[in-house]
């Protein structure tokens, strides 16, 4: 029943920029994230993976890029830290209004909006990268440089 | 006078009997340690045991619902005392509880730092060296050298009269998968153009 209603709504999902890495495996998807125009990952395309539970879209996603993505709120190995993707209710640090968060009005292209939007503006009070926090915070320029290079890298260029 | 005769023997019944307890508890299987410590021992190998059941009930019920970290997870499997069938339970009719901040588990045996569940549940450490750029990912090389020269070349080899992007949906898997498949190499190869146009503007802007 879950796994139906599961399939049903990402099915309907699909018609997005983001799709499933085969259908056979609905939970598996794979996007293709463009970088904000006006930031430094303007240009750049970045692959992510998105694993839905089994009982989407009552729980969140995960999402991972699938290539280097130096940024303040992605984990060194790619795992996406923002909001949406928190299950609702399970802020220990308040943080994070109950609205920011995940629920199943919420959908896929939500998602990738806000991690757009995420690329653009750091959030600056949760890293989880460390490193691009603070090259971000105090030296931008740097960090900047840092983010054209990977884009460049990850074009083959 | 009479008392104390009676009062020696029963002493002496008691000296000998509490010889013989001593000796039970403490000399009683000679040759293994003594059994205090033998004790101790088997408490630390329950409470081991506990902790690995209860590690392994976490990787199964992360199976399950990879949205609940492992802390919520052992925090409710502490109090239905490891019974995963009544802690998934909690978890699907949303009853779980969030763990006190108090609570605070040993660090999984993997030696991962506590980090999100999610982390754990993809279970990839670091798969950074092995990332190839998206034209070597997605096997663009040989689309990339048909595409360049003429940018509009790859944009109209969609086959459908409208063009690969108006047609959005379609009711067959197989071209839906395809249709899915091209839009993403269209947009790989489109952003490596536009960036080659840059790179080679700024070449010109350096010399010039």
């Amino acid at each position: 029943m879950a796994q139906s209603t599961a399939h049903r709504r990402l099915l309907q999902e699909y018609r997005i920029t983001a799709g499933p890495v085969t259908e056979d495996d609905l939970l598996h998807w794979e996007a293709l994230i463009q970088g904000p125009e006006g930031t430094p990952f303007e240009g750049g395309v970045f692959p992510a993976e998105l694993k839905f539970p089994r009982d989407y879209p009552l729980a969140p996603p995960t999402m991972k890029f699938l290539g280097e993505v130096f940024h303040p709120n992605v984990y060194p190995n790619g795992l996406v830290c923002i909001s949406i993707l928190h299950p609702p209710g399970d802020d220990p640090n308040h943080y994070e209004h109950a609205s920011e968060r995940w629920s199943p009005i919420q959908s896929v292209e939500k998602i990738l909006i806000s991690v757009m939007s995420m690329l653009a503006e750091p959030n600056d009070e949760s890293p989880a990268n460390v490193e691009a926090a603070k090259m971000w915070r105090e030296r931008r320029g740097e960090y900047e440089k840092r983010v054209r290079d990977g884009v460049r890298r990850m074009l083959g260029l | 006078m009479a008392n104390e005769q009676v009062n020696l023997p029963s002493l002496l019944v008691i000296l000998v009997l509490t010889g013989l307890v001593v000796r039970y508890f403490f000399f009683s299987s000679s040759g293994s340690p003594p059994a205090a410590q033998q004790a101790g021992r088997a408490g630390r190998r329950d409470a081991a045991s506990v902790m690995a059941a209860r590690e392994a009930a976490v990787v199964r019920l992360q199976q399950l619902f990879p949205q609940v970290d492992r802390r919520t997870l052992l925090w409710d499997l502490q109090r239905t005392g490891g019974n995963i069938a009544a802690t998934a339970d909690r978890i699907a009719t949303r009853r779980i509880e969030t763990p006190p901040i108090t609570f605070q588990p040993p660090p999984p045996p993997g030696g991962q730092a506590t980090g999100g569940s999610t982390e754990q549940t993809h279970g990839k450490p670091e798969d950074k060296p092995a990332q190839p750029d998206l034209i070597t990912r997605y096997r663009l090389q040989g689309k990339l050298a048909e595409g360049a020269g003429s940018g509009s070349e790859t944009e109209s080899r969609g086959s459908s009269p409208g063009g690969g992007k108006t047609k959005a949906w379609s009711s067959n898997r197989d071209e839906r998968q395809s249709l899915l498949q091209r839009r993403r190499d269209e947009m790989i190869l489109e952003a490596r153009r536009k960036m080659e146009a840059k790179i080679a503007a700024e070449k010109a802007a350096a010399e010039s």
